[in-house]
């Protein structure tokens, strides 16, 4: 019997599938989330991974902003505690975690026991998210992938001092309309994220150690921006990405527990 | 418990109209006053002889207050003109605005510009409230919306009619903490939802009314059996927690509201009008009695932090849920300084985003399934 964790993200769809004796068997990342195709396929592909079917599953948990419209899930939770049950699972150590989602940003403060004890998210505003990244990359026609390799080159970041995603485009058009160079323009954007999350990082209050989940944390550039930001070391796991729907299915594989 | 049902079903019905209570008052022949949000001198009004109707806007996507106000502007006062300029307040004889934030002075000056047919009174709180002359300032300020509203009522407000009028109002303003108690007590009845509707119903009746209505209700309550809650529990701070779907996700995750710190809601009926000299004098102390509140200014900034342990030790809350009402700077100020002091005390406290004109409570659902769940 398996428990799975799916995590519907807004842009994209992640899936983890852990055995009865709490092993992870396979997990899975699709770049598009919900609304789309994505949370389908990225189930069928973890389950393909783990070379199950269907019928071997005993519990799906959903997470995630799609979380209340996928098909045959047993139950669901919110994403910030499927962040703080998986990081806590990944490194053990972390009492902070701060995750850059496609439209929100969350920080969230856990225990030992991975329990939240605090959290902050950003509210209802696109500044220092996912989708602000995504949208500055393509004003600079660049991958999204690429930016972490181009702010690592700058040699002085940019000065972008909008955080509304739609002035701070303006923004970067003017300096690459000044031939600032692409490199430095990319580190300002990294710069101006990082001082956005920061400041929600001091209203949630730090503990040692910190930890980012989340894809956006794959991007090196924007992690040193914002350790130097708040001063502070951040452990990034491999499957950082996966911390949500690794989080959502340990709740299942919660169930799947004698009572 | 049949009753309970009925009687929370006409408060429904009065949070959700207040346009037809409007109309009925006017049917009546009477006259209406708005009464801008908050700390409105109402028993100026009742004294008078007038109606006071809460001005609390609405779910409104705003489209002609645009002309005048900028889009910063916070949704109870950015709806408020917006029902101003479209014609939903038309019949009431004059509005009561205090200027307790610079969004009311700039609101003041559009709805001169926006509104033509209804009349702006405007008063200003002082601010300074330890200072010998606040009294003074504040019993002037009221002597101008007396006179104002004497020659709306067309006869004189007499220090008995006020007298009597501060009475009713401490009358009422009992009946909602003893209904916050007995709700309390029956959590499985008074939902999140229910319990706002009476708060905010309130707003729209003559005192006299709710008097009336409220203690029918206690007395339903009191009679029920006493409700074991086994879900969590908060307290909502802020200034609204509207719209009903962001509470019901309280519901919805089984967290029952215990206690509330809303401008709409308790810190309305939390302080009662003192004995004084006279009558004005009454209304004005009452002013400089307000604690805890970011409407009124308090030099000493742990004063709302320290009542809301206080309210969470009483009622055993889990936690508190900072309503934020978007684009509301006085409210701003205050959250770090009350998130830290109850955090301090081992609470879990989180911000929502208050916005009237948006139907999207995905993020404020998401916060309060991670509180119910951790
Ligand atoms: S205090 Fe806040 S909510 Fe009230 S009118 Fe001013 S800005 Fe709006």
């Amino acid at each position: 019997m398996f428990a799975v964790g799916i995590d519907i993200g807004s842009t994209a769809s992640k899936a983890a599938v852990i055995t009865e004796d709490g092993v992870i068997a396979s997990k899975a990342i699709v770049p598009i989330g919900t609304g789309t195709v994505g949370p389908a396929r990225v189930f069928a592909e973890a389950l393909d991974r783990a070379g199950i079917a269907r019928s071997d599953v005993k519990w799906i948990t959903a997470t995630g902003y799609g979380r209340f419209s996928f098909e045959g899930i047993n139950d669901q939770k919110s994403e910030l505690s499927c962040h703080a049950k998986g990081i806590s699972h990944l490194l053990p150590q972390v009492r902070t975690i701060i995750d850059i989602g496609g439209q929100d940003i969350k920080v969230m403060r856990i225990n030992e026991k991975g329990t939240l004890v605090n959290f902050v998210m950003n509210d209802k505003c696109a500044a220092g998210t996912g989708r602000f990244l995504d949208t500055m990359a393509k004003v600079l026609d660049v991958s999204v992938m690429d930016l972490s390799g181009l702010s690592q080159r700058a040699e002085e970041p940019a000065e972008i001092s909008s955080t509304c995603t739609v002035f701070a485009e303006s923004e970067v058009i003017s300096k690459l309309a000044g031939n600032v160079k692409l490199e430095n323009i990319v580190a300002g954007i990294h710069k101006s994220v990082a001082k956005r999350v920061a400041s929600l990082v001091q209203r949630c209050g730090i503990e040692q150690q910190v930890a980012m989940s989340g894809g956006v944390a794959l991007n090196k550039g924007l992690v040193h921006s914002l350790e130097e930001e708040i001063h502070s070391r951040i452990y990034v796991h491999e499957d950082c990405q996966l911390a949500g729907a690794l989080g959502a299915a340990l709740y299942a594989w919660d169930h799947l527990q004698p009572a | 418990m049949s009753d309970i049902k009925a009687l929370l079903a006409q408060f429904d019905e009065i949070s959700g109209n207040p346009r037809k209570m409007l109309g009925e008052y006017l049917a009546n022949g009477e006259k209406v006053i708005g009464c801008f949000p908050v700390y409105t001198p109402q028993p100026l009004v009742t004294a008078a002889g007038l109606v006071p109707i809460g001005l609390w806007g609405g779910q409104v996507n705003p489209q002609v207050s645009g002309k005048y106000s900028p889009i910063f502007t916070c949704s109870i006062l950015h709806s408020c003109l917006e029902y101003g300029m479209s014609g939903a307040y038309q019949g009431l004889s004059a509005a009561l605005m205090p200027i307790l934030c610079d969004t009311f002075r700039g609101t003041s000056a559009a709805w001169r510009a926006g509104v033509k047919d209804i009349p702006l009174i405007v008063f200003i709180h002082p601010q300074n409230r330890k200072d010998p002359g606040a009294l003074d300032y504040m019993i002037e300020e009221y002597k101008s919306v007396k006179t104002a509203l004497e020659k709306i009522a067309g006869k004189e407000i007499t220090n008995r009619a006020l007298a009597n009028a501060l009475t009713l109002y401490n009358k009422r303003n009992a009946a909602m903490r003893e209904f916050c108690a007995l709700a309390n007590e029956h959590l499985d009845l008074i939902t999140p939802v229910a319990r706002h509707h009476v708060m905010k119903a309130v707003t729209f009746l003559k005192p006299e009314k709710a008097v009336e209505m409220v203690g029918e209700l206690n007395k339903a309550l009191k009679d029920q059996p006493v409700c074991k809650w086994t879900g969590k529990k908060v307290i909502l701070t802020g200034i609204t927690a509207e719209p009903d779907d962001l509470l019901v996700s309280f519901t919805e995750n089984k967290v029952a509201v215990v206690g509330d710190d809303l401008a709409q809601e308790s810190r309305q009926y939390r302080t009662d009008y003192p004995s004084a000299n006279s009558a004005l004098e009454s209304l004005a102390l009452q002013w400089l009695e307000i604690r805890g509140c970011s409407l009124a200014h308090d030099d000493n900034n742990t004063t709302r932090g320290k009542m809301l342990v206080e309210l969470a030790e009483r009622t055993g809350a889990d936690g508190v849920v900072l309503c934020m009402m978007r684009f509301c700077d006085i409210e701003e100020y205050d959250q770090p300084y009350v998130i830290k002091m109850l955090q301090e005390a081992g609470l879990l406290a989180f911000s929502v985003d208050i916005d009237q004109s948006t139907t999207d409570s995905g993020q404020a659902r998401t916060k309060i399934q991670a509180f119910a769940e951790n």
